[in-house]
């Protein structure tokens, strides 16, 4: 009984001890959903962010009205400094509340900022507990702070687009992790969307539009180097076997129009060779297609034709391809595509040999073809009209 | 008989009562008659009718008003031995077997025995010169009419429930085991209650030691009175502190059969329908008789989402409280922002908002159980405004808190039985303020002391997560699975092992190979 009570006495006496300490309530929290990282021209960081504005009269009316889509609710904050941490420091200044970074989701970084080097300014952010490694990267061609400022008309913010984007793959979709990762690789070298302000409708207010992505960056040892457009960018995206979404459009011979066909699935193997002081590198691609659109006259149900469609294909993919080599291996000089990574697997051994001069080397390596491609369906219209 | 010397009354009576009921009875029926008297002295309700038969012999029958069958008295006592006119050496011994024609007579040769016969309404006729008493088997007082067991429903199965009477009761387990193996011990409880208690079980199902250590726990209890099973349970429990049930409680005469089957004891009290099977487990009281009615897949999927719910009940406060004022980061990002938004106005911190909530929910529960039925609705009513967009609209809640309270209330019903969801809903409680200074982590200190705790417990012997600690894997077809009944071959193991097989097996139904086939 004695036990008991002195128990009872630790156990009652444990709630009054100063638990909590790390206790944070919402309505001292503002919610990140963004960051923007510019270099201004005076060499400092500025870092600005998306804070989700909390609708204070939410408790009012039936509660429905505090989650109209779309509406203004989002509060930009910028903060400078000589780092990011400093920056965060001035941020802190400026804001009441305790900033929340664990919903961080999009980082955008200008152009400016990633030609200077970008891996350093990472280091804070992979460092920090609180933002998260899924959260998507971009670059932006102008500041980013003017991203982050547009008010989308659909979606709830300029983050939320970004995030959105990204995950429909058309384009390439990197997150904090990938980046780390790519930074860190054989090859040193990295791929991230460029995202751009859409010009925005007429009779919009200037911010009232989207952010959009158009095209890649390239970087090399976090420094970037260049950009390539959309089209190379899904030819790099081959190369990575990452390919989602892809639309081919061949016009064949002897045909008197185009056909369109739709990726249903892409595999991309690569495999690599040394031979001699030779680097080579096959491509092997498997991938099938339904047909869209035929604007030809063609009975697409004639097996020949579809056989004259897939050779077709393969050799549309092939060119894309090569395209994508000539400036990312033979101007760049980037190995965003990865084979590096592919020859320390196959040849760990000899790697180590090559890796010392690997920029060099890379852009010498042989690459030959082995395109597969299939026309899974053709659809149910035989002719045109 | 009566223990009331252990009291401390002095009075002079009390003690003569004492003395004059362990007396034999007399040969002389005034005397008789005056020691009666004198037991019942001012008891308006106890009926003395003096009568002579063939005008000889003096007799003498008592009874208690409203407690013995009147009309039977009438015609097959008074009358026959009233119209008795032979005078001729009357045996009056003789005279009770050749004329009164009651089934049920016994033989009564003190006065204690005499007060147990009519304290159960059976009359007693005193003869002059006979120094025996004869109890004649008329008892019959008012009795509820089987009715469904409100407390445990179902769907599908018996709708007969257990009543207040345990001759009702015993004649419902009777109905059910034909066997002359089912058998009840009685036992009285109570010094002024004198309440029957019936310890029933199946000869050579259940275990000897089993059946000898719930009579002595039974037995080693001395009160004045019993008046409902919960004061049996909680005299003869393992471990009295724990608020966790170790005796199951049923008002269906299914389960109690179910469970005597599976070599259990099932204790039967006069006066309430609910009858105590020991020794349960953690597992079985979370079944309801209805899963063996059903088909197996759908009562295992039952038992899953009562699982479920049973987290739920007893976590999803917490969880809110933590991850609202701990994890935000936990929480998708949309869901997050309306809960900020939401959260925005409220004063409170998401603790005290819980507590305020659930403290509400409980008392509501309470109020509309206790309420006479005509306040119900209003209760109701004014509920689902407190609990409701009301008290969001009044800026004291958010709206996801009415949602978690309202999920958890919802939870905490659909365990089937009452006593086991009491006390999960009472430990919400302690993990809620655990939840809200230590986050997770203090959800998880209040689940490991729980789990630690049930796994101390022990129900005569057995212990209260058997069969998941300690594994018995033959026993696992029937806890979280109903396995087919073709394949509950064997009874439990620590209730049912003297007699393991219940069934043959490879009872798995098949057709019938057509004549023609070889």
């Amino acid at each position: 009984m004695k036990r008991l009570k002195i128990i009872w006495l630790i156990g009652i006496s444990l709630f009054l001890l100063t638990g909590c300490w790390d206790r944070r309530e919402t309505n001292d929290l503002w919610v990140v959903t963004g960051v923007g990282l510019d270099q201004t021209e005076d060499g400092e960081i500025e870092v600005t962010v998306e804070i989700h504005s909390p609708n204070s009269d939410g408790g009012e009316g039936m509660g429905g009205e505090s989650s109209q889509v779309g509406g203004n609710k989002m509060i930009h904050q910028t903060g400078k400094g000589i780092s990011i941490p400093k920056a965060i420091e001035d941020l802190d200044t400026q804001l009441p509340r305790e900033i929340l970074w664990s919903h961080t989701k999009a980082i955008v970084i200008n152009k400016a900022l990633a030609e200077t080097g970008i891996r350093e300014e990472l280091d804070f952010l992979i460092r920090h507990p609180e933002p998260r490694l899924r959260s998507y990267v971009f670059i932006s061609e102008g500041s980013a702070k003017d991203i982050m400022a547009l008010l989308p008309p659909l979606e709830r913010s300029s983050s939320e687009v970004l995030i959105e984007l990204a995950k429909s793959e058309v384009l390439m979709k990197v997150t904090l992790f990938d980046l780390m990762e790519m930074l860190k690789g054989e090859s040193d070298a990295a791929i991230l969307p460029m995202v751009d302000k859409l010009p925005p409708e007429e009779g919009e207010q200037p911010l009232e539009t989207n952010a959009y992505i158009n095209q890649s960056a390239i970087l090399k040892n976090g420094k970037m180097v260049g950009s390539i457009d959309d089209r190379l960018t899904r030819g790099v995206l081959w190369f990575r076997d990452e390919i989602k979404e892809a639309t081919v459009t061949v016009q064949p011979e002897n045909a008197d129009g185009l056909i369109s066909m739709n990726l249903i699935k892409g595999t991309t193997k690569l495999i690599p060779e040394i031979d001699g002081n030779q680097l080579k590198m096959t491509v092997q691609i498997e991938t099938i297609d339904d047909v869209i659109q035929n604007k030809t006259n063609w009975d697409l149900n004639e097996i020949e034709k579809q056989r004259i469609l897939e050779k077709e294909l393969a050799e549309a993919i092939e060119t894309r391809l090569t395209d994508t080599l000539e400036i990312v291996q033979k101007e760049m000089k980037a190995d965003i595509i990865e084979f590096g990574e592919e020859f320390r697997r196959k040849h760990p051994e000899q790697w180590k040999g090559i890796k010392k001069d690997w920029e060099e080397r890379f852009p010498s390596v042989e690459v030959t073809f082995d395109i597969e491609a299939k026309i899974l369906r053709t659809g149910q219209g035989n002719v045109p009209w | 008989m009566f223990n009331r010397k252990k009291f401390k009354f002095n009075r002079n009576k009390e003690r003569q009562i004492d003395e004059e009921v362990l007396k034999p009875l007399y040969s002389n029926l005034e005397k008789n008659t005056e020691v009666l008297n004198f037991l019942y002295e001012d008891c308006s309700d106890v009926i003395f009718r003096s009568f002579v038969i063939a005008d000889q012999i003096k007799a003498q029958l008592v009874y208690i008003k409203g407690m013995s069958n009147i009309e039977e008295i009438d015609s097959n006592v008074l009358t026959p031995l009233m119209q008795q006119t032979d005078q001729k050496s009357v045996n009056p011994r003789l005279l009770i077997e050749q004329r009164v024609s009651v089934a049920e007579i016994t033989k009564i040769e003190s006065f204690d025995t005499c007060v147990e016969q009519l304290s159960v309404g059976n009359p007693i006729l005193l003869l002059d010169g006979d120094q025996q008493g004869y109890a004649l088997g008329l008892a019959k007082w008012e009795k509820r009419a089987i009715e469904e067991p409100s407390g445990e429903l179902v769907v599908r199965g018996p709708r007969e429930g257990f009543t207040e009477s345990v001759e009702v009761n015993t004649s419902l387990l009777r109905r059910k085991i034909k066997s002359p193996q089912l058998k009840m011990k009685t036992l009285k409880v109570g010094s002024y209650t004198q309440t029957t208690i019936m310890i029933t079980y199946i000869q050579d199902l259940s275990d000897e030691t089993l059946i000898e250590e719930i009579t002595q726990r039974i037995k080693r209890i001395d009160i004045d009175g019993i008046l409902e099973s919960g004061y049996i349970e909680e005299l003869i429990q393992d471990n009295s502190y724990s608020p966790f049930p170790q005796v199951l409680v049923t008002e269906r005469p299914d389960t109690a059969v179910s469970n005597l089957l599976e070599g259990r004891v099932v204790i039967v009290v006069d006066g309430t329908p609910f009858v105590l099977i020991a020794p349960t487990t953690f597992y079985s009281l979370f079944q309801s008789g209805e899963d063996y009615y059903h088909h197996f897949i759908i009562s295992t999927a039952t038992r899953w989402l009562r699982f479920l719910f049973l987290f739920i009940s007893l976590l999803l406060p917490s969880l809110y409280v933590a991850v609202i004022t701990y994890h935000q980061e936990m929480v998708p990002t949309t869901l997050l922002l309306t809960m900020v938004d939401s959260r925005e106005a409220i004063p409170f911190p998401a603790l005290v908002e819980a507590l305020l909530m659930e403290i509400t929910f409980e008392g509501l529960r309470e109020a509309g159980l206790r309420l006479p039925k005509q306040v119900g609705a209003a209760v109701s009513i004014v509920g689902a405004l407190v609990i409701g967009q009301a008290a969001v609209a009044a800026g004291l809640v958010s709206d996801p808190m009415v949602m978690v309270v309202a999920l958890t209330g919802i939870a905490s019903f659909t365990i089937p039985r009452y006593n086991i969801a009491i006390p999960f809903r009472l430990l919400r409680f302690p993990i809620m303020l655990l939840a809200g200074t230590f986050g997770l982590l203090g959800i998880m200190i209040g689940l490991l002391a729980i789990i630690i705790h049930l796994s101390t417990l022990r129900s005569f012997g057995v212990p209260y997560l058997s069969p998941m600690a300690p594994m018995k894997r033959r026993d696992l077809k029937d806890t979280l699975i109903r396995a087919p009944l073709w394949k509950l071959n064997t009874r439990p193991h620590l209730t049912g092992e003297y007699n393991k097989y219940r069934q043959s097996s490879n009872q798995k139904p098949f057709p019938e190979k057509e004549s023609g086939e070889e």
